[in-house]
């Protein structure tokens, strides 16, 4: 168990490193700065507690915040992405889910693509509408999700295949 | 009590969320300017419809009341006609205080440090912001947020706001503000201890702002302090309006702004 802490807390300060040195800073376009610190979310063992995750959602969030002037915006979509993941898996990998890292390995490809496009685009969503908070730039903020899901999403799913997959 | 602590163990999650998520709203709220006045806007128009409900009854059992105020008003207007009349003193323009729009409060409070008044006249009505309002008995405040159908003022019983105020006995020019204690009363500052003031002289707008224009009534010196080593006065003053009982009030125009704004902006 203190092993698993070690690996988590490891691996969420890599996660947030890279965040905040590189993809905050990508800006592709004009538009596109991929959430890629989503990854700690989706690999957080279903088996873990789930009031830690939301904890763990709010710390990750409010650092990105912080570091890139969003005033709470990267909170509020972080810690709801949080607080909904046990129905995400649910929805996704049936009701006994609690198979360890089970969005990896074990689980059909199909399942894996829903659970990570779902958290993904769930947690754009409420950013963008966060950041322009009317009702007026809805064509925008559908642009947005949509864009910076895409590349959040091919960034996160070739990150897990190289390094997740090759260990097991 | 056992029950109770089970289910928050229960609802855990939800609670941490919820908590977490006000902590942030909020963060967002005071942090930025674009939320802050959209969050404005929003809780403006809900509070205005939640409290323009409430208001219609209270109105209606205050009928008798606002009727009489109505009917001193119109007596003090008529008498003021005739004097004019006789003395062949008729102002040129219509009104002393030009104001087009006039609204009923909807909400308002005296029990804060920071007093806010909502009125049910918004965008739609021509209301804009920085405008001055005021009653048949004084000044109110400055409105300071607009939504489509309400608007909010702060009020003079504000700790943020000072007014340019003038002893009309005197036309000695100090400033007024509110202590925070009591709703009828407030304070002048800044008049030079050279002055030679009485109880019972009347205070009114100084017309050194682009809200309210010279001479509309504020209240009535009840009280002063002497404080010789700064060399000024510390004037309490009672209101003459009772803010624990406001209804009709009217917004102000702004027709020479523009024009003020030009000659400052050269």
């Amino acid at each position: 168990m203190n092993q698993e802490n070690l690996k988590l807390f490891s691996s969420f300060v890599i996660i947030m490193i890279l965040q905040i040195f590189i993809f905050n800073n990508m800006n592709l376009f004009e538009i596109i700065n991929p959430s890629f610190y989503l990854l700690i979310f989706i690999l957080y063992r279903t088996t873990f507690n789930k009031t830690s995750l939301i904890l763990l959602g709010f710390l990750a969030g409010i650092i990105i915040d912080l570091t890139s002037q969003s005033y709470g915006c990267h909170t509020i979509a972080a810690i709801t992405v949080c607080y909904m993941r046990g129905l995400i898996e649910n929805y996704c990998f049936g009701v006994k889910a609690n198979l360890g890292k089970a969005m990896l390995s074990g689980v059909p490809l199909f399942n894996r693509i829903t659970f990570f496009l779902i958290i993904i685009l769930l947690h754009q969503l409420i950013y963008y509408s966060l950041i322009f908070f009317s009702f007026n730039f809805i064509d925008t903020i559908i642009l947005y999700t949509l864009l910076n899901s895409i590349i959040t999403f091919i960034v996160i799913w070739t990150i897990t295949k190289i390094f997740y997959d090759i260990k097991r | 009590m056992q029950s109770i602590i089970n289910s928050i163990i229960k609802y855990r999650n939800l609670i941490i969320y919820l908590l977490l998520l006000f902590f942030s709203f909020n963060n967002l709220y005071n942090k930025s300017g674009l939320h802050f006045s959209k969050i404005e806007t929003i809780s403006i128009s809900i509070a205005g419809f939640s409290a323009n409900i409430i208001d219609d009854f209270k109105s209606y059992f205050d009928l008798i009341n606002e009727n009489e105020l109505l009917k001193k008003e119109n007596l003090i207007l008529k008498k003021n006609e005739l004097e004019n009349y006789r003395n062949n003193t008729i102002p040129k323009s219509e009104s002393l205080f030009p104001y087009t729009i006039s609204a009923n409060v909807v909400r308002n409070t005296t029990n804060k440090n920071r007093n806010f008044i909502l009125i049910d006249k918004g965008s739609n009505d021509g209301v804009s912001i920085d405008r001055g309002v005021i009653n048949s008995l004084g000044i109110i405040g400055i409105i300071n947020n607009v939504s489509n159908d309400y608007s909010s003022i702060i009020s003079i019983l504000n700790s943020d706001l000072k007014i340019n105020a003038i002893i009309e006995r005197s036309s000695t020019i100090g400033s007024l503000y509110w202590d925070g204690y009591s709703p009828k009363k407030m304070i002048l500052s800044d008049i030079p201890y050279s002055n030679q003031i009485k109880i019972g002289d009347t205070i009114v707008t100084g017309g050194m702002s682009f809200y309210f224009p010279k001479g509309i009534p504020i209240g009535s010196i009840s009280n002063y302090k002497t404080n010789i080593t700064e060399g000024y006065f510390e004037i309490e003053v009672s209101l003459f309006n009772d803010f624990s009982s406001l209804n009709n009030v009217y917004i102000l125009d702004k027709l020479d702004n523009e024009q003020i704004n030009k000659l400052i902006s050269n």
